[in-house]
Parts: C-alpha cells; structure tokens; sequence
C-alpha cells in the first residue's frame, strides 16, 4: 500500500514539475503576478492528482521567493497513517526567483 | 456519558489550533535574531511542538504542519494551498509572525480520520 501511495504521489510530482514550468517557466519575478501564479500552480497540481481517482484527501502547498540572498527554510511535520499516507516535494528555480512545491496525499 | 450524541463529526477548529501553534512559535523564536545556522533547528522544533500540542487536544484528525522562516531583507515571498478533502469535517489555519529580523509562517491541515 505504501508502495502504491508513493508511486502515486510521484507520478503527481511529473505532472507538477510539468505544470509548474508551464505556468511560470519564462517569466521573472513580479510582485502583482505572484499571486496568480501560485494559485495556478496549486490549483492544476491539484486537478491533476485528483484526475489519478485514487481514495486520497490531497493538500498541495506552493512557496514562490524572490532571490534577492534571503535565506528561507521551510520543515514539515505530519501525524498520519505511515503506511498509507505520504508526501514529497518539488523545488523549482529560475534566474529570478524559486518555488517549492509540496503534495501531501492521506488516505481515506 | 455526553447527553449530546450528536452523531456528526468533529470539525477542525482553527482558532484553537491557531492559538495552540503562536505558544509554540513564542516558544522557539520569541525573541531572537535571524541566524542561519539555527534556523533548521528552530523550524523543526516550531513544527514538532505544534503538532505535540495539536495532538494532544485529542481530536480525531490527522495533522500536517508545515513552517517557514524567512530572513527580512526586502525580498518578495508568496505562498498558497489548496485542498481536495471533505470540506464539513477537514480545514486549515495559517498564522503570520514576525519580529524585526525575520517572518514566520506556519500553516496547520487537519484531515479527519474516519472512525
């Protein structure tokens, strides 16, 4: 079962590799796009992952920083089921800025 | 016995929770200054006393708590979630903290457990 969770999971990281390029490959940072792009990004991860029709609850997260030196760290904890539920991350760079996205899948 | 069996599920409450995770935040990094080389400590201790503290109201959810400090130097930071779940019984809550050096943005989900 975990197995399965955590092909399911990957599969969804593709697609949202894929989604993030696509929505925001090109572009440098702009502070009144952001907005727009992380919501685009969550949202078509999340079309895409709920498209696979496995019993999951899903929660996609998106962080898009500016590089200007700042540090940023970001950590995670989760209270689950560890043979059903999983999660993984996806970090994603240009020039201008990056973005990190994470899927958490829980079983129903 | 509880007279009220009122048979619907427990919904998330986000105040509580949101309550329960600034005590924790205070705790970590109430009055300290951005330092690059604690910051991994203080994140992973900030989500690991959040959820102890969430766990322990002992509701019948699932936790995921997910933090992030950033250094305040004029940079531009934009987060957003979404959520595929059952929309009566699962939520969220995000808090905002900052002190002069640095922002911290904690987010809680809670998924309910089917019992």
């Amino acid at each position: 079962q975990l197995l399965v969770t955590a092909d399911e999971i990957h599969i969804g990281a593709s697609l949202k590799g894929n989604s993030t390029k696509f929505t925001i490959g090109g572009n440098a940072y702009q502070h009144s796009r952001v907005n727009q792009w992380t919501n685009n990004v969550v949202e078509q991860c999340l079309s895409q992952l709920s498209k696979l029709g496995k019993p999951f609850k899903y929660i996609v997260t998106c962080i898009i920083m500016q590089k200007n030196g700042a540090g940023l760290q970001t950590a995670c904890s989760c209270f689950w089921d560890n043979t059903t539920d999983g999660s993984c991350t996806v970090r994603w760079e240009n020039k201008s800025m990056y973005c990190i996205v994470s899927v958490f899948g829980l079983a129903i | 016995m509880e007279e009220y069996h009122s048979g619907d599920e427990v919904a998330f409450n986000p105040d509580e929770a949101s309550n329960a995770v600034k005590e924790c935040i205070e705790g970590v990094i109430g009055g300290v200054d951005y330092n690059q080389n604690k910051v991994n400590q203080w994140t992973a201790s900030i989500v690991e006393h959040s959820l102890t503290q969430l766990v322990k109201q002992g509701k019948p959810f699932k936790y995921i708590v997910n933090c992030a400090v950033m250094q305040k130097s004029g940079a531009g930071l934009h987060t957003a979630n979404s959520c595929y779940w059952d929309t009566t019984t699962d939520g969220s809550c995000t808090v905002r903290w900052e002190n002069r050096t640095m922002y911290c943005v904690v987010s809680v989900f809670a998924v309910a457990v089917a019992l």
